[in-house]
């Protein structure tokens, strides 16, 4: 395969990947369905900012943000079932109950062990060992600017987090197990070993001290624009919006069969991050996976980091020491 | 799980009548059969089904009346992917000839002792917030604390109160509120809830699961074979 050049790399070399909007079908049917396909994005997210704004004490709280989150997944799962984007990503019983397992793994042991070895830890050891306060002055702000900081800062040290591990192997090896999904599902943002799943969630946001309904419209801002990147649905969404936000487009070209796409759009949910660091690359790909789109047991995503990085530490080890290493002492130009 | 082969007849995969499994198997075995035409020959029945053996990871194997396949990291785009291994046997019944299918499913015995997983981790949960209950000392430290900075309670930004935002709560409404929850509820970020919440879903999995994939794999035969 030729590829495409999209600034200084060629992507699309190994297996097939769409590059360009313009490239990129768009929802097809009646006049009802492309304006639901085109507006439902927007609508969720405006709709959610104004609920959390102006809902009243009494409602703004964490349990009804877990009931709308739920309500939400059951609404992107009908759609994923009556609309599917590609039939080769349809969700199975056997994807669904995988996919669940994951997401059940993550809301339960995960956040167990959140309690003793998480970022919150570690910022509360600082901050009491310092005796510094959280800084206050972030509660001064208003909502809005709260919430999308809140946010930013998060994705910001996701998205670095997020390149390191497609640069440095030791971050590569737990992340690598969530790059042999072969399909998009509503759920598949939970697949990967619970030790990717608790450096994702690592973040500095605890340093700040924030109004609780400022936490509960960036949770609603990150969920109403994160949830779409593991989806088996088309949007229309509009240019606004995919020049802002990650997308299903963008995501899918990340989690491609071509090595060269997977290295591009790591930001969670500002794809803009991305364009300001140059790993951005607006396209599609059907075809996803590693080693040709070999689907990995539970057990083998549970193993893998750990049965790699020993292969990995023995044959390191077995190498002679370089200042040993005469004969591959190359002279600088 | 015994290793099938071709030449075994279609008992031989069966539980023993003494094992006690052949009471349980039911969990993560699918058997049926589904009718053939008066005049369709095994070779025939198998040829219709051939190319839904014909996928990354299956390996299967005919002798006469009977097949055989095995399945390993099968795709999520293969129509039997639920299954890991299964005999097929075409035989006389008294109404005509039948395919008559055993099939395996790891997914499904999974999916089946879920519930049980996420029992254990509710109960590992609680255990764990038991140990985590603040002790005297720690409350009133906490408290302290929260009577400092109760002094400066949170203020809304001109902008939201502009805008009519509710105002956060005042600090002694909440914390009539939290002390209320600190009796009932365990300490933060060890609530057994989403675990019990989870073993309820896969038990509820499973049953829309074996339910739901006998009823395809039966459909999916029929299809192919008519």
């Amino acid at each position: 395969m030729d590829g495409i050049r999209v600034g200084k790399r060629i992507v699309g070399t190994q297996s097939l990947v769409t590059i360009g909007w313009d490239n990129i079908p768009k929802v097809e049917g009646g006049a009802f369905k492309c304006l639901f396909f085109t507006w439902f994005q927007p609508a969720v997210l405006f709709g959610l900012v104004a609920f959390w704004y102006y809902a009243p004490n009494s409602i703004a709280k964490a349990s009804t943000a877990i009931w709308i989150g739920i309500g939400f997944r059951l609404v992107l799962q009908y759609l994923e079932l009556r609309f599917p984007r590609h039939e080769s990503w349809a969700i199975t019983w056997k994807e669904l109950a995988t996919d669940l397992f994951y997401v059940g793994v993550s809301y339960t042991m995960v956040n167990l062990a959140e309690n003793y070895i998480g970022s919150d830890v570690a910022v509360d050891a600082i901050q009491s060992s310092f005796e510094m306060d959280k800084f206050a002055w972030f509660t001064a702000l208003p909502l809005l600017i709260q919430a999308v900081l809140i946010l930013f800062i998060f994705d910001f040290g996701q998205y670095w987090m997020h390149r390191g591990m497609h640069n440095w192997y030791p971050l590569w090896l737990p992340h690598s197990v969530h790059h042999y999904i072969t399909q998009l599902n509503v759920h598949k943002g939970a697949v990967g070993n619970p030790v990717e799943l608790f450096l994702i969630g690592l973040g500095i946001g605890g340093f700040f001290d924030f109004l609780p309904r400022a936490f509960l419209l960036s949770g609603a801002i990150g969920m109403s624009i994160g949830a779409y990147q593991h989806i088996n649905v088309r949007f229309n969404s509009p240019r606004w919006w995919r020049f802002m936000f990650n997308t299903t487009e963008h995501h899918s070209l990340h989690h491609s069969q071509d090595f060269e796409s997977t290295r591009s759009n790591y930001a969670n949910t500002f794809i803009i991050i991305d364009r300001m660091f140059g790993t951005c690359i607006d396209g599609e790909a059907e075809l996803l996976g590693m080693e040709g789109g070999r689907r990995m047991t539970i057990r083998e995503q549970m193993l893998y980091p750990f049965t790699e990085g020993w292969k990995a530490y023995r044959e390191r080890a077995s190498r002679p020491r370089f200042f040993d290493d005469e004969t591959s002492a190359v002279p600088a130009e | 799980m015994p290793t099938l082969n071709a030449a075994r007849p279609f008992t031989a995969y069966l539980p023993r009548k003494s094992s006690p499994l052949r009471f349980l198997d039911w969990i993560w075995h699918i058997r049926g059969t589904v009718p053939l035409g008066a005049a369709q020959s095994s070779e025939d029945a198998f040829g219709r089904l051939d190319p839904l053996f014909k996928q990354p990871g299956t390996t299967r194997a005919q002798s006469g009346d009977t097949l055989t396949f095995e399945k390993k990291n099968q795709l999520a785009q293969d129509k039997l992917s639920v299954f890991d291994s299964g005999v097929l046997q075409i035989e006389q019944a008294a109404t005509g000839p039948v395919l008559r299918y055993h099939l395996v499913s790891r997914a499904l015995l999974y999916c089946f002792l879920a519930p049980l997983l996420f029992l254990g981790v509710a109960q590992l949960t609680v255990a764990l917030g038991e140990r985590a209950k603040p002790t005297a000392e720690e409350k009133a430290k906490a408290e302290a604390k929260e009577k400092a900075k109760k002094k400066d309670a949170l203020q809304l930004n001109p902008v939201d109160k502009f805008l009519g935002a509710p105002a956060p709560e005042k600090p002694d409404e909440k914390k009539a509120k939290n002390k209320k929850k600190d009796e009932e509820e365990p300490p933060k970020g060890f609530s057994p809830k989403p675990a019990y919440v989870f073993a309820g879903i896969f038990a509820a999995l499973y049953v829309l699961g074996r339910i739901l994939e006998a009823r395809l794999i039966k459909r999916l035969f029929a299809k192919a074979l008519a």
